[in-house]
């Protein structure tokens, strides 16, 4: 099942829902038997009835034993809210191997949302560069994921910059319930920038994850001699050598690395870095990880 | 191994090119695309150590390409030395036997005494020896091959003759450079001499030998001091006398090396002396005699000038020359009688010449058309406006067999279609305008023509009006300003056409009033009459006589008798040879294809009579240019060619060449299949 999570595996099927399902059936299969997961219609804890509360839940049998009306709950009824952010800004359109980021990042985010749909958690998504581009609101109706697959296969890297306050101030206009918000995207931005503009969820007691989502070249560039690169966002170009990209790049990308991670940790921001030349239940595997955690 | 222009190699410095292309350069490619440059700082590569080559083999063949090209100007070289020869030498016996050889000095001559010393040489050279004689003069003949025969090489000294040639060093020189290249091995060469100073080529390059040839001169003739020699320098006679009594001969005699003295001249007519004078030569000085008139009789005259030198080149104090003494010749004036003018001024101009070589009759067209041509050497065409039925047959007929034809073409002559015999379209007339140009002058002239090349003031006269001829068959020996040919020429047959576009008389131009005129007039006659340039009868000692022009002669025999009147040519030779060299000095008995007799003089170079040696520098200076040519190298070579023989300098050009053109063509190969793989994903 492993090579089915091969980015460049599925990057051949055209099916995002299919992808998704994929990923996340194949990766399950492989967790069910620890006895730290699970995602069963697993029994969680009693609750008192309350007026207004669903009837459909009631659970009959106690009540015929005890005349009281408990409702049963679940741990699949969490009722949490998950909105997946996905920066389809220019430079997300770059990819050295066969898959772009903004690729693996729909591939990513699908995934993230067909687990929330199995937990019949609310979705949501936002796509966005430096403006909003598409906005599905959270809910759990039927149809969302549908509507939501649809949102991320429409989402196309378009010539414009990441600009991470926009949507993130948008997010917070629309977000009334506290819930988990999924941000994915390669943060080609100051790490301070980033996390000013995303802490503010996490002071409303929203649970958040960054996928840093970066390309091998990106994060150790090889370049034969001296070679004109140009900017994708900005179009500018610069001369560079080979020494300095082996050297001198590698010691501020990592230092840049090291230093967003630092600050998310910081700030209780989940962050995890996805080389997009690696499988994706690595990411999903953290994810999993963290998110079964606070449940 | 060495460079023959080492400074070329300064050219190799060119290799930067293909490492500026390759390496340098390179940094200017396509932009790459990468997402952010955050990260990035501009940053030129910092050294060049740490750039990688781009397209490697193809750097590689374009750099071998420069250093090739280099080394190619460079002219490399490797010396290589024939120890396979053994010791083995070749003997050159140079002996020479030109006019000067024939100087006695006591009881033999020169050639004499240097064919005893040639037997001399060749009695000192080693057994079984290659050895080699050759006879110099003006031309070197190879007397034997190289033979290590004794006997046959001491007939062969033997058989050499004297000739009346003059000597040519260099001659020898270019014949031993080819022997010595040829042979690959030493040559020891010994050339018995007088080694006069006038047989020295004009440069002393010509003299060269090619390094490894032992040059030994033996001098012949009086060691201290010149032979004093003189000699009957020159002759000036006219070919052709038509009056006895007007005949001039002028005779230069030259004293060589020689004390002022008093010689008498003889002039000698068919073997009998018919005039004698005395004239004072200076010291080392020259004395002009003169003789008028000469009672030759009709036909070819074997003449001579003589002096009594009682020297020791007797030869040269006989000077042969031929003399004809022929009728006047006839010209036929074939005049219209529309203006008198133009045969009076003809004929005025004839008379004026002051030689009566010719004689004029005049004849109306239908006359000329009626009667034959045989009697005359020149027929003039007096600006015809048309031509009676039968002329220009005739006319044709007599230029074919050699007769000369003039002819005017005036103003009425424009009336014709075209030029009679001469077979060129008449296009129209040219007539200079009173708002252009007020007349024309003569802009080009063919100075080497024998009509043309000895008038001058031409540039006086002024022509008004002129007849433009066509020009696709005749040549143009003159132009007017505007480009119209003004005078034309064509050979029919054996004899010539010449046209003058213009008319004789005052009517189209001023011709006639200007002094030109007369040498004009007089040009063309004896041109014409001659049967164009003529053969001289008086020529150099190894000049050709030509005895067929065209090729409508072949199979025709020709006849030359010698001074002894032996055959020259043989049968076959005498039905096919073009020419004939004057081999040595007398009178040449010639009749050529066209039939007509003649007899030419032939003359020994007078500058063999200075005997003069040559100087001992130049001795020295020509000897030393067969051990080597550069001073520099001259002691190596020589050590070299004491323990191996010879050295050559094989170049190593023709092998770079070819390695060039191989490289060329990979890196053609090479760089097309970079260009290829480079445009694919474009047009993909």
């Amino acid at each position: 099942m492993q090579r089915f999570l091969d980015p460049a595996v599925l990057a051949g099927i055209s099916s995002l829902d299919l992808v998704a399902k994929t990923v996340v059936d194949g990766f399950i299969s492989g967790l069910h038997r620890s006895p730290d997961f699970g995602f069963s219609q697993e029994f969680a804890e009693y609750k008192a009835y309350m007026p207004g509360d669903d009837l459909r839940h009631v659970d009959w049998n106690v009540f015929a034993r005890s005349e009281r009306m408990v409702l049963k709950r679940f741990k699949g009824e969490t009722n949490t809210q998950v909105t997946v952010l996905i920066d389809a800004s220019r430079s997300m359109k770059y990819g050295s191997a066969k898959m772009e980021k903004l690729e693996y990042a729909r591939f990513l985010a699908a995934s993230v949302i067909y687990l929330a749909h199995l937990q019949r958690d609310a979705a949501g998504l936002i796509v966005f560069d430096d403006e909003v581009r598409n906005f599905v609101a959270p809910s759990s109706r039927q149809g969302q994921m549908m509507r939501i697959m649809h949102a991320i296969d429409q989402a196309e890297a378009t010539n414009t910059r990441t600009d991470f306050g926009k949507p993130f101030a948008h997010l917070m206009d629309f977000l009334r319930k506290r819930g988990l918000v999924v941000a994915i995207s390669d943060f080609w931005e100051n790490p301070e920038t980033v996390i000013r503009n995303v802490a503010p969820l996490r002071s409303r007691g929203n649970e958040l994850v960054l996928f840093h989502v970066l390309d091998p070249e990106e994060i150790q560039p090889k370049l034969k001699g001296s070679v004109l690169l140009e900017d994708l966002e900005t179009g500018a170009t610069m001369q560079v050598s080979q020494e300095y990209a082996r050297n001198e790049y590698k010691g501020k990308m990592t230092a840049h690395l090291a230093d967003i991670k630092d600050r998310a940790i910081a700030a209780g921001i989940d962050y995890f870095l996805c080389d997009t030349s690696k499988p994706l239940d690595a990411a999903l595997r953290q994810y999993l990880a963290i998110r079964t955690g606070r449940l | 191994m060495g460079l023959f222009s080492p400074w070329f190699l300064a050219g190799a410095l060119a290799v930067g090119l293909p490492i500026w292309l390759h390496l340098l350069k390179r940094s200017k490619t396509d932009p790459k695309q990468f997402p952010s440059l955050m990260f990035f700082e501009h940053r030129e590569t910092s050294s060049v150590k740490h750039r990688k080559l781009d397209y490697i083999l193809l750097f590689i063949l374009r750099t071998l390409m420069l250093l090739l090209l280099a080394l190619l100007f460079a002219h490399p070289y490797f010396r290589r030395s024939t120890p396979a020869n053994k010791g083995e030498r070749i003997t050159v016996i140079a002996v020479d036997r030109s006019f000067s050889m024939r100087a006695s000095s006591g009881a033999s001559t020169r050639l004499d005494q240097a064919k005893a010393e040639a037997l001399s040489v060749l009695n000192s050279v080693p057994a079984n020896t290659k050895a080699q004689v050759v006879a110099l003069s003006g031309k070197l003949e190879a007397m034997t091959q190289q033979v290590t025969d004794v006997g046959q090489l001491r007939a062969a000294i033997n058989a050499i003759q004297p000739s009346d040639s003059r000597a040519s060093y260099g001659e020898l020189a270019r014949y031993l450079r080819t022997l010595r290249d040829s042979a690959g091995v030493p040559i020891d060469v010994h050339l018995i001499s007088d080694l006069q100073k006038s047989g020295m080529p004009p440069g002393f390059n010509d003299l060269r030998l090619q390094p490894g040839t032992n040059l030994t001169l033996h001098p012949i003739g009086p060691k201290d001091k010149p032979q004093p020699n003189w000699a009957v320098e020159s002759v000036n006679a006219p070919a052709r006398i038509y009056d006895n009594k007007k005949a001039h001969i002028s005779a230069t005699i030259a004293g060589f090396n020689a004390p002022a003295s008093t010689r008498t001249v003889s002039l000698v007519l068919n073997g009998k002396t018919v005039a004698s004078k005395s004239v004072q030569v200076p010291e080392n000085g020259r004395g002009t005699v003169e003789f008028v008139g000469l009672e030759a009789s009709f036909g070819f005259n074997k003449c001579e000038v003589r002096i009594d030198s009682a020297d020791g080149l007797a030869a040269d104090d006989r000077y042969p020359f031929a003399v004809e003494h022929a009728d006047s010749k006839k010209i036929l004036f074939v005049d219209d009688g529309r203006r008198p003018n133009p045969q009076k001024f003809f004929r005025a101009a004839l008379e004026s010449s002051g030689d009566t070589e010719f004689a004029m009759d005049v004849l109306s067209p239908p006359a000329a058309a009626g009667s034959t041509l045989n009697g005359y050497s020149v027929v003039v065409l007096s600006d015809l406006g048309s031509l009676p039925g039968g002329l220009e047959a005739n006319l044709q007929k007599f230029v074919s067999a050699g007769g000369g034809l003039f002819e005017s073409l005036g103003v009425n002559s424009i009336s014709m279609a075209k030029a009679p015999v001469l077979d060129e379209a008449i296009l129209g007339s040219a007539y200079a305008q009173k708002t252009g140009d007020r007349f024309y002058s003569v802009a080009e002239m063919d100075q080497t023509h024998p009509v043309v090349k000895s008038l001058e003031h031409m540039d006086g006269v002024e022509f008004f009006q002129a007849a433009m001829v066509a020009s696709t068959k005749a040549n143009v020996l003159a132009r007017l300003s505007d480009g119209t040919p003004l005078l034309l020429e064509k050979r029919v047959g054996e004899g010539y056409v010449l046209a003058f576009t213009s008319s004789l008389d005052q009517a189209s131009n001023n011709f006639p009033y200007k002094p030109v005129y007369v040498p004009f007039v007089e040009e063309v006659v004896r041109y014409l009459g001659r049967g164009g340039a003529g053969q001289p009868a008086n020529m150099p000692v190894d000049g050709f006589v030509e005895l067929r022009s065209g090729t409508g002669q072949q199979g025709v025999t020709t006849e030359v008798l010698d001074p002894d009147g032996q055959r020259v040519l043989t049968l076959d030779e005498a039905a096919t040879a073009r020419n004939f060299a004057l081999s040595r000095e007398g009178f040449f008995e010639v009749k050529n294809a066209a039939g007509r007799r003649s007899i030419i003089a032939a003359v020994a170079d007078r500058r063999e009579s200075d005997l003069t040696p040559l100087p001992e520098e130049s001795q020295k200076l020509w000897i030393a240019t067969g051990a080597s040519n550069d001073p520099g190298v001259q002691t190596a070579q020589t050590a070299a060619t004491k323990v191996d023989g010879a050295v050559n300098q094989i170049s190593l050009a023709p092998y770079l060449l070819v390695l060039l053109l191989l490289l060329a063509l990979a890196e053609s190969v090479i760089a097309n299949r970079y260009l290829r793989s480079s445009a694919q994903p474009l047009e993909s």
